[in-house]
């Protein structure tokens, strides 16, 4: 495998706020990398620094291996928190501007504005652009010299459920073609669909890393619901019950490890019961990510 | 370099503001040094009417060799407007936050910087070419004889008046990226002429030898005004090296330490 970025001991102190403490993390090629956190836990500020635009306070990091420099940064996309363009330029305008900052070919340009559905308003002013228009220019921006490494902070910020559906499919789509994209998102949802890894920062610490694969691993929650009186204590006498909730009309059950849904649907019959509804749940990285935060302190 | 000019035009030639301010300098620039006859002629017929008289073809404003400190000096006048240009366009890659995005992109911050003072460097010579070409023109129309021995004598006033223009657009520079606000800025470009006055004459009956030293006073000095010599007064009629001296480290200390503000900060 080989590693994209290494980060080592990367500090951010803005006065007494650690914004960033100690990082140490490594991004592997191909690898779709969830930055995951509350507000203010210090993704844009990991990102700034990787970026070139924030100082670091101490610690370094490495790209593909070397120090970071601008030539290096040409060949990275990316968008941090809002776009940020020149609202008296055209969306053509900008991208051109762009591409002779990055030094690729202009020539680019039709075909990332044709990718984020741009192209009927490219000679708009860009402070004419709607929030999501500015969104997708933003990341058209971030395409334009075909990045090996893609940034995005935020990227569906913003845009309507059709805008980040396709948002999902074109980072899906980048990510199909070997490259390695970082994304920070409060969207766990739209995280878990496209991240391969994820990491959790809170207060500029990073509590948790790991492959989206494994959350939902271990012990499993079964939604059960049957027309019994004390339905409750029913589930609590099952040996495989772990903890019993009530919630949305229907009984959420935490099972003991090694215990399934099937178990629980055989022991139940055994007592004459039948139900009318049992779902096996994967748990989602929404339920495991606030479980890791109430953990941390 | 040259693509750094590219990259930083870019950005100015589709904005209005630049424009408009940059076409009412130049157009300034050549309509006041051209018509000096006019104001002359202005000039007479109010003394006139107070019942003295003056004969401004006495006055020999565009004649050889004359016309070049005349020119370069009047011009020094109205860089305040290309100074007020540095300023929004750099005050605004704050407000806009493009200076950020510029770096994310691929620029260094160095980088940054050398574009807008290739753009400074173009903006002055500019200045320079135009103020050069109505002073050669009006010197022939209104010299009554060339004579080539003396015609050109005066014409390193040219180099200063670059160097006068280029010294006060790296001291806007520097202040757009120190202060970073625009309106701010320039209530503060506009009044530093005032603050180093009030420094200057509170210091001047004790140590008035430090005064060339200060700034703007040694941007100032790079072309003496010269029209006191129509009064019959002595004038200093050529470029002074120490002013030279002291106006370039000046100008380098001006980028540089607008280099240092970019490094340091968090975009
Ligand atoms: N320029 C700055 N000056 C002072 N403090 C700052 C600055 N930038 C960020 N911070 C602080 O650093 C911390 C981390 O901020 P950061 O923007 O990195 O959070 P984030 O994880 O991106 O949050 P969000 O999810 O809200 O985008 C916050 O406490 C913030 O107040
Ligand atoms: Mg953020």
């Amino acid at each position: 495998m080989e590693t994209v970025l290494s980060i080592q001991d990367l500090s951010k102190h803005f006065g007494k706020i650690k914004a960033v403490n100690n990082l140490k993390l490594d991004v592997q090629k191909g690898q779709v990398f969830g930055m995951l956190g509350p507000n203010g836990s210090g993704k844009t500020t990991t990102l700034g620094m990787l970026m070139g635009v924030t100082n670091p306070t101490s610690g370094k990091f490495l790209w593909f291996g070397e120090e970071p420099t601008p030539q290096l940064r040409r060949k990275i996309g990316a968008v941090l928190e809002h776009p940020i363009f020149y609202p008296y330029l055209s969306g053509q305008k900008n991208l051109e501007l762009n591409a002779m900052i990055k030094q690729c070919p202009v020539e680019n340009i039709p075909r990332v504005l044709e990718l984020v559905e741009l192209t009927e308003r490219k000679d708009d002013k860009y402070k004419t652009y709607s929030l999501g228009m500015k969104q997708r220019l933003a990341i058209a921006s971030a395409l334009l010299n075909d990045p090996t490494v893609l940034i995005l902070d935020e990227p569906t910020n913003g845009l309507d459920p059709m805008g980040i559906a396709e948002i999902r499919e074109i980072i899906r789509k980048i990510a199909a073609n070997g490259k390695t994209i970082i994304l920070a998102s409060h969207l766990l949802d739209e995280v878990q669909k496209v991240c391969t890894h994820f990491a959790i920062l809170k207060r500029g610490n990073m509590i948790y890393t790991g492959p989206v694969d494994d959350v939902g691993k271990g012990s499993e929650t079964v939604e059960v619901n049957a027309d019994v009186e004390n339905f409750n204590e029913v589930l609590l006498t099952f040996s495989g019950t772990s903890s019993v909730n009530r919630e949305n009309g229907v009984y959420q059950v935490t099972m003991r490890d090694g215990f399934h849904g099937k178990e629980l649907n055989k022991f139940l019959f055994e007592k004459g019961i039948v139900v009318n509804h049992l779902v096996t749940k994967k748990k989602s990285l929404e339920k495991q990510f606030l479980e890791i935060l109430s953990e941390a302190h | 370099m040259l693509q750094l000019l590219r990259i930083d035009l870019k950005k100015l030639t589709s904005y209005r503001t630049f424009w408009i301010i940059c076409g009412l300098y130049f157009f300034t620039l050549g309509m006041a040094t051209a018509s000096g006859m006019e104001f002359l002629k202005w000039l007479a017929s109010l003394i006139e009417g107070f019942g003295q008289s003056i004969n401004i073809d006495r006055i020999p404003l565009y004649h050889f060799p004359d016309v070049w400190q005349n020119l370069a000096w009047s011009s020094g006048l109205l860089k305040i407007m290309l100074g007020i240009m540095v300023l929004i366009s750099i005050t605004n890659e704050y407000s806009y936050r493009t200076v950020r995005q510029n770096i994310i992109d691929g620029l260094s911050r160095a980088e940054f910087l050398y574009s807008k003072i290739t753009t400074n460097l173009l903006l002055s010579l500019l200045s320079m070419v135009l103020v050069f070409f109505v002073s050669l023109v009006t010197g022939l129309i209104y010299s009554p004889s060339l004579n080539w021995h003396y015609m050109f004598n005066g014409i390193e006033f040219f180099p200063a008046y670059f160097l006068e223009v280029f010294a006060f657009l790296s001291f806007a520079l520097m202040l757009g990226i120190f202060v970073q606000r625009s309106g701010l800025s320039i209530v503060l470009l506009l009044n530093s002429y005032l603050i180093e006055l009030i420094i200057k004459k509170n210091i001047d009956d004790y140590v008035p030898q430090v005064i060339q030293f200060f700034p703007l006073e040694s941007i100032m000095n790079l072309v003496p005004m010269p029209f006191a010599r129509y009064a019959f007064q002595e004038i200093q009629d050529y470029v002074s090296l120490p002013a030279v001296g002291i106006a370039l480290v000046w100008t380098f200390l001006f980028n540089y330490f607008s280099y240092l503000r970019l490094k340091k900060a968090d975009l």
